[in-house]
């Protein structure tokens, strides 16, 4: 009889855990370098290329979103998303990197749980910090591919990964350049990496590599993250802009907005 | 984050209870590595499966543990992880019922990882500071736990279950230092230790 009072009181005790933890999303975990990405969370990226994809206007003129650098602040990233939710003209936010900064799939998680309070689509590239731990299986699985392209309004993004050290290996230029050669269909190419070509991790022959396709391929505007401040300038004296984007560490993002064939930059900050 | 502070603090305390292991295990006259009971745990981001050995010290006010933790690749979704984990646990109250004592446990545990992309060093391709260590975390939990002693058997003198609910300590500061909903940091686990 005491025995199954005790066994009633363990099983009561047991089920008003589960039912606290319920509201988690898992109620048992692993281990912190688990990359076992919930079904509702895979293919961020092919989810949200069909929504830009959707996207009608009948003006050359628009407007897109460049926030970058979370690493862990996530209270500042909902301020940012809060205010282009304002902003119906901003059409599409890009995310350029260092998403996460262990890269665990928890805060992978908690990132994609903010950017579910985003009212238009989102695209990433790759960071740095993303690469670690486990970071590499967990954007791959969440977001998608680390190389990808679309065009909107007959512009043309290319989203670049090119990251060296986390990566083990080095930027694919071959596809890179592949991806330029048409650009003379576009009103104008975007391309978006995160690290910028003059920062760490590229070597002399990488920068080099990097300037000479931007510069034969008719990009207008390169931009990046990684080194966390606000820099907008023609680096190589060339007529490509390369834009760095500050990190989250305080509220700050730019809107750039594309004209016909050309393009100017604002830079927020909260 | 102060990372690194806390995982000295807890080695510390690791270092300070196994300095007493010799005084409790001088009373049982019994060899000073024997460990009190065995243990294997379910869950706790320190493995899928842990199993280990604990000692009690302090006339049981404090109860370590070394666990073994897998994780299989087909539940991890990447590669197998072994975890290497120190476990301490404070029983807190106790309460005795007829056949068994119900206890309210709290604790922390320091874990080292091997393989996924983790590293105790640096590696050289990287500037001096340019990533801290990613192959320790700690975790804190509290829980409860109920005891039964065994009189009449020879080898298993007594058994626990335990239920913890706890955190990893990134996880911890990113929900003190971020409005993050702290349901989302926290998970279950469940274990048996078996008293010999």
């Amino acid at each position: 009889m005491q025995l199954s009072n005790l066994l009633d009181k363990i099983k009561l005790l047991t089920l008003s855990i589960v039912i606290l933890l319920s509201g988690c999303d898992k109620i048992f975990e692993f281990s912190p370098y688990e990359a076992n990405v919930k079904e509702e969370c895979k293919n961020t990226t092919a989810k949200n290329l069909h929504l830009i994809k959707d996207i009608q206007i009948d003006s050359d003129t628009f407007k897109f979103a460049f926030v970058t650098d979370n690493h862990y602040h996530y209270d500042n990233l909902k301020t940012v998303i809060e205010d282009i939710n304002k902003k119906p003209d901003v059409l599409f936010v890009i995310f350029g990197g260092d998403i996460a900064d262990q890269a665990l799939l928890k805060e992978y998680e908690i990132f994609y749980d903010i950017m579910k309070n985003l009212n238009k689509p989102y695209l990433t590239v790759i960071g740095n910090h993303d690469y670690n731990s486990n970071g590499e299986i967990v954007y791959k699985q969440m977001l998608g591919d680390y190389n990808y392209s679309f065009e909107f309004n007959q512009n043309k993004f290319i989203i670049f990964d090119d990251i060296v050290w986390e990566s083990n290996k080095k930027p694919d230029f071959e596809w890179l350049s592949t991806q330029l050669t048409d650009n003379n269909k576009y009103k104008q190419v975007f391309v978006i990496a995160h690290i910028p070509p003059f920062s760490d991790q590229f070597d002399g022959n990488m920068e080099q590599t990097y300037k000479s396709l931007m510069q034969e391929n008719n990009v207008s505007l390169s931009i990046h993250g990684h080194i966390h401040i606000y820099s907008f300038r023609n680096v190589y004296n060339d007529n490509v802009s390369y834009l760095t984007v500050p990190w989250l560490k305080k509220p700050t993002y730019c809107i750039i907005n594309v004209h016909n064939k050309t393009f100017d930059i604002e830079l927020i900050e909260l | 984050m102060n990372n690194k502070g806390l995982i000295n603090l807890c080695i510390a305390l690791l270092v300070f209870s196994s300095a007493f292991a010799q005084d409790s295990t001088l009373v049982k006259k019994e060899p000073w590595y024997r460990p009190d009971y065995a243990t294997i745990q379910f869950a706790g981001n320190i493995g899928f499966i842990s199993l280990g050995i604990g000692y009690q010290f302090f006339n049981n006010r404090i109860n370590s543990e070394i666990l073994y933790g897998f994780v299989p690749a087909s539940i991890s979704k990447t590669e197998n992880i072994n975890t290497i984990t120190f476990k301490n646990t404070f029983p807190v109250i106790n309460k005795k019922h007829k056949i068994i004592t119900t206890t309210l446990i709290t604790g922390f545990a320091v874990s080292y990882e091997t393989g996924n992309n983790s590293f105790v060093k640096l590696p050289d391709k990287y500037p001096d500071d340019y990533y801290r260590t990613n192959a320790f975390h700690s975790t804190f939990f509290i829980g409860a736990k109920a005891h039964k002693d065994f009189t009449d058997t020879i080898i298993i003198k007594g058994i626990d279950f335990y239920s913890e609910i706890g955190t990893v300590d990134t996880y911890l500061w990113y929900a003190m230092s971020q409005k993050i909903n702290p349901t989302k940091i926290f998970s279950l686990s469940v274990g048996v230790n078996l008293y010999f």
